[in-house]
């Protein structure tokens, strides 16, 4: 197993190429095309370890912490990561009707006003400890609420019976 | 074909209507085309793709002209690429250009993968007939949903069981109420009798404050107090045999429901297990059934009791006077009033609680049964506290309901208080004053009765209370009575001979949608094949055998046997036709003898015994103490891996199937072992189809036949022979093995100097 290649700070410059995918070009003068930034905690680390995966689907290096690194770089990897994760933020709910077994949400989101079922209350909706609240509609689609203490009473009130 | 109307997963969007009309040349037409929900730049947007017999066509703002436009020869490749929630679709063109065309989330990522390989094959030179062909069978099964809940129905026209069975879930509970009815209606009308029997002695106590007292008569004193102890007696009486009877059909009703539940639970897919924790199924089963038993007593008893017991006071009161009556019923719409806002507070709480106390034993039933991991890692104390974690949760949550569900009764009591104390101050001046000719006792009695008015009150007070509370325990049990069993529409199917030769015909399957697990599967096996799958860990060869054992069944495609497609065959007797030895062996907290016997409980002894030889697990059962009879621990502790896998082996080879399926049977075992095991194997699998997965390469020497799978692909299959010449991954497997296999024997041979 050869040596994992972590980025720390401003050893790398990474460029955005297209469709979500980056160069890289690190300071030693090594050179890596053509690679897909992912996130290694998707859900509890959003700018923290971003793993880079090559055409082969082999990791090539890893990026410790957004924050630390070049801000163009960081631009381009933030780009890419934004057309990646598509996690709409819910930013009111407007409607939550029981029918026939499944809940019809329908929320206003950072994405534009989306309606979605969810079929079984008890595994697709996660409220974390952080107050986030996560959902994933029928077609597996992912939705979050960032914080749910934030919410607005009216909405709050339509999801509480949820949580 | 002609005039076919093209094929559409919802209205067309208004801008891709106008395309429709405006742009389509001479002799175009519209084939097909996926109404999306995203736009280019990620806002949710109806953006349409329409591919006609010419070209595809992408209309959405965010394109120059507001739509994108491709001839088919112009197109090199379609890649379709699955993100995060959603999708994206491009075209790679001949001039060498790349360019993403479409976006759309997961809601039409099947139907897009699907217009991709259309669009691509037909570029390709294809036949456009024959490829819309296929196009139309995956509207037909997108389209092929319930018109009522959305669900994809499993076959066109097969009734939603979900809808179907949606009922009240009083109708429900009904069902395990009814055959009690008889115990029921004895106890109800033991109870209409004690409670009229309970309306008595009130006015008892009038004559005797009014008339026995001041009058002093002695005989009439005894004469009701004798009545009055009567009364008590058959009063006593009834109530406990009431509740013996009660208890009974109460018990009754969760023993039946109960075995339902679980008889249910069993034939549940993998799907639902995959989902759910173990911990929360068990709750179901035990605790939720016991709520509803409980609900389902107190809809059937109390509320026509305490109904009877109300409408009856209610008429006394006013027989003997109305005017206090009135008096008497001021505090009655506060109490109704605060009931309903209270039941409205407290809804959430038992979802809540019972949320935090699935989490409670989910942890339970994760860690209880690992206590070796956490004993080696030292991690009692994490596990302790992560354990407290959950369960302070559930504290926190249960506490701030408790807050609740003490403060209402509390304020009730206390309404009902003032009440009477105000009755005992109307009334009491009344009486002072001789007014509207209330009597001392008259107005003792009529307090008693108020007393007793204010239980049916309490009552319906708190019925919408427990009403919740069995609601969501209803929930629960029915979101496992109504869930979809293991469909088994071949039920009664068994072809008489099951030959063996199994087909799989372009199969795709995913877990979620997230992630593609299978691909494009082709495979055929020829009755008596003996077949090697081998692949890197994680490609999905275990994930192709689930299928083949019909344990997930929504993946696109069809797998045959004799010809047969396997979901019309019988499921029952499908599934006892292979023998299945899995990547990691299960055993049944039972004795050895049952753990092999469990597939033919009524195996003969010395067939028993038979399996047990042929999977060489014989010898070391003989060295047991209790032999046969040693008692397994929970999931098989007391043997070692490789024993388990050779129970597991002598259980599948007891079954006599037609078909043998072998995933990593030999994974734990020593050399030695594994040659005796392979012999095995090789003496049962004559005349057998055999499946075999394994990482050691050495295990598939008999095989006529081996399938490379990488990536959820089949990138090669063919014999031994023919896939050393191929030179390609398993050639490059196999060098990699006896590479490593030639520097062990070096080591050893150093060792042995
Ligand atoms: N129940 C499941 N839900 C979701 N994904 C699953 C499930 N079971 C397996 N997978 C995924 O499907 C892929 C294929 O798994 P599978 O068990 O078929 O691999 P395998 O080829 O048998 O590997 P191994 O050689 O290690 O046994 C893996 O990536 C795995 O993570
Ligand atoms: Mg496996």
């Amino acid at each position: 197993m050869s040596e994992r290649l972590y980025i720390n700070a401003d050893e790398a410059k990474i460029t955005y190429r297209e469709f979500a995918r980056v160069d890289m070009q690190m300071y030693d003068g090594r050179v890596f095309t053509d690679l897909e930034p992912r996130r290694l905690f998707p859900l509890s680390g959003l700018t923290k370890y971003i793993t880079l995966i090559d055409r082969d689907m082999k990791e090539v290096a890893i990026i410790r912490d957004l924050d630390h690194i070049l801000p163009e770089s960081r631009q381009a990897l933030e780009k890419c990561l934004d057309e990646y994760y598509m996690i709409p933020k819910i930013t009111a709910i407007l409607d939550r009707k029981e029918k026939n077994g499944l809940l019809k949400y329908k929320v206003d989101t950072n994405y534009g006003i989306r309606e979605f079922d969810i079929r079984n209350r008890h595994s697709d909706i996660k409220n974390l400890y952080d107050g986030r609240v996560l959902f994933r509609d029928s077609d597996d689609n992912r939705y979050e609420i960032p914080d749910i203490t934030k919410l607005d009473k009216k909405s709050w009130l339509k999801i509480n019976i949820d949580l | 074909m002609d005039d076919a109307k093209p094929l559409i997963n919802k209205a067309m969007p208004d801008d891709a209507r106008g395309w429709v009309e405006s742009q389509l040349c001479d002799g175009e037409k519209v084939l097909f085309a996926v109404v999306g929900d995203l736009s280019l730049f990620e806002k949710y947007d109806a953006c349409t793709l329409i591919v006609t017999n010419r070209r595809a066509v992408i209309v959405d703002k965010n394109h120059e002209n507001g739509f994108f436009s491709a001839v088919f020869s112009d197109v090199e490749k379609v890649n379709v690429k699955r993100m995060y929630g959603n999708a994206r679709m491009n075209f790679k063109m001949k001039s060498g250009e790349e360019v993403t065309v479409f976006r759309y989330t997961y809601a039409v990522a099947e139907l897009c993968d699907v217009a991709a390989a259309f669009i691509e094959a037909v570029s390709r030179g294809e036949d456009i007939d024959e490829q819309l062909e296929i196009v139309s069978a995956a509207y037909e099964k997108k389209m092929r949903v319930c018109p009522k809940c959305g669900r994809t129905l499993i076959r066109p026209g097969a009734e939603c069981i979900k809808c179907q069975s949606k009922g009240k879930i009083i109708s429900k509970l009904f069902k395990y109420v009814k055959p009690q009815g008889a115990l029921l209606i004895i106890a109800l009308i033991m109870s209409m009798m004690s409670t009229a029997l309970a309306l008595l002695p009130p006015s008892l106590t009038q004559r005797l404050v009014d008339d026995v007292l001041p009058n002093k008569k002695e005989g009439d004193l005894i004469t009701i107090v004798l009545i009055l102890l009567g009364s008590y007696i058959i009063g006593t009486l009834l109530n406990a045999s009431r509740g013996y009877m009660l208890r009974i059909a109460g018990d009754r009703i969760v023993r039946y429901m109960r075995n339902d539940v679980y008889e249910k639970a069993q034939h549940l897919p993998m799907k639902f297990y995959d989902k759910t924790s173990t911990g929360s199924v068990i709750n179901r089963i035990s605790g939720d059934t016991n709520n509803l038993q409980a609900f389902a007593l107190r809809i059937s008893q109390e509320i026509i009791v305490q109904l009877f017991m109300l409408v009856g006071i209610v008429i006394i009161m006013f027989l003997k006077d109305w005017k206090l009556s009135l008096l008497a019923l001021c505090p009655v719409p506060i109490v109704v009033l605060g009931a309903k806002y209270f039941s409205r507070k407290i809804a959430p709480f038992y979802r809540r609680i019972w949320k935090r106390w699935a989490a409670v034993s989910s942890v339970l039933t994760d860690t209880i049964p690992c206590v070796r991991v956490v004993k080696s890692f030292a991690g009692e104390k994490r596990a302790t506290e992560r354990f407290k974690k959950y369960n302070d949760e559930w504290y926190k949550v249960d506490v701030s309901s408790a807050k609740i569900t003490t403060t209402f009764p509390a304020i009730v009591s206390f309404v009902i208080t003032c009440g009477s104390l105000l009755i005992w101050g109307v009334g009491g001046t009344w009486v002072i004053k001789g007014f509207g000719g209330l009597t001392p006792g008259l107005l003792v009695a009529f307090l008693s009765y108020v007393s007793m008015f204010y239980g049916p009150i309490n009552f319906f007070a708190y019925l919408s209370d427990s009403y919740q509370g069995a609601l969501s325990s209803a929930e629960r049990v029915l979101d496992i009575l109504d869930a979809e069993p293991e469909p088994d529409f071949g039920h009664g199917n068994c072809p008489e001979k099951i030959e063996g030769k199994i087909e799989f015909r372009n199969v795709n399957f995913s877990f979620d949608r997230a992630k593609k697990t299978l691909s494009d599967i082709n495979l055929t096996i020829e009755p008596g094949d003996i077949v090697g799958i081998v692949g890197t860990t994680g490609s999905g060869k275990s994930t192709l055998i689930n299928l083949l054992m019909r344990f997930y069944d929504n993946y696109d495609g069809e797998i045959l046997l004799d010809g047969q497609n396997i979901k019309d065959i019988d499921m029952g007797y499908y599934r006892s036709k292979i023998g299945y030895v899995q990547q990691e062996p299960m055993m049944f907290s039972d004795t050895i003898f049952n753990n092999i016997a469990y597939g033919v409980p009524d195996a003969h002894i010395e067939q028993v015994i038979n399996a047990a030889d042929v999977a060489n697990a014989h010898d070391f059962i003989i060295l047991q103490p209790d032999g046969y009879d040693s008692m397994l621990g929970e999931r098989g502790v007391g043997l070692s891996g490789g024993e388990r896998q050779r129970i597991s082996i002598a259980r599948a080879v007891l079954k006599n199937p037609s078909i043998l399926v072998f995933d990593e049977a030999t994974a734990s075992v020593d050399s030695e072992t594994e040659n005796q095991i392979q012999e095995a194997i090789e003496r049962l699998i004559y005349g057998r189809t055999t499946i075999m997965i394994a990482h050691r390469l050495s295990t598939l020497r008999k095989a006529n036949k081996i399938v490379v799978v990488d990536k959820g692909r089949i990138i090669e299959c063919g014999s031994h022979d023919e896939l050393m010449a191929l030179k390609g991954k398993f050639y490059r497997l196999i060098q990699i093995q006896s590479m490593s296999e030639q520097v062990r024997q070096q080591k050893e041979e150093e060792h042995f100097e």
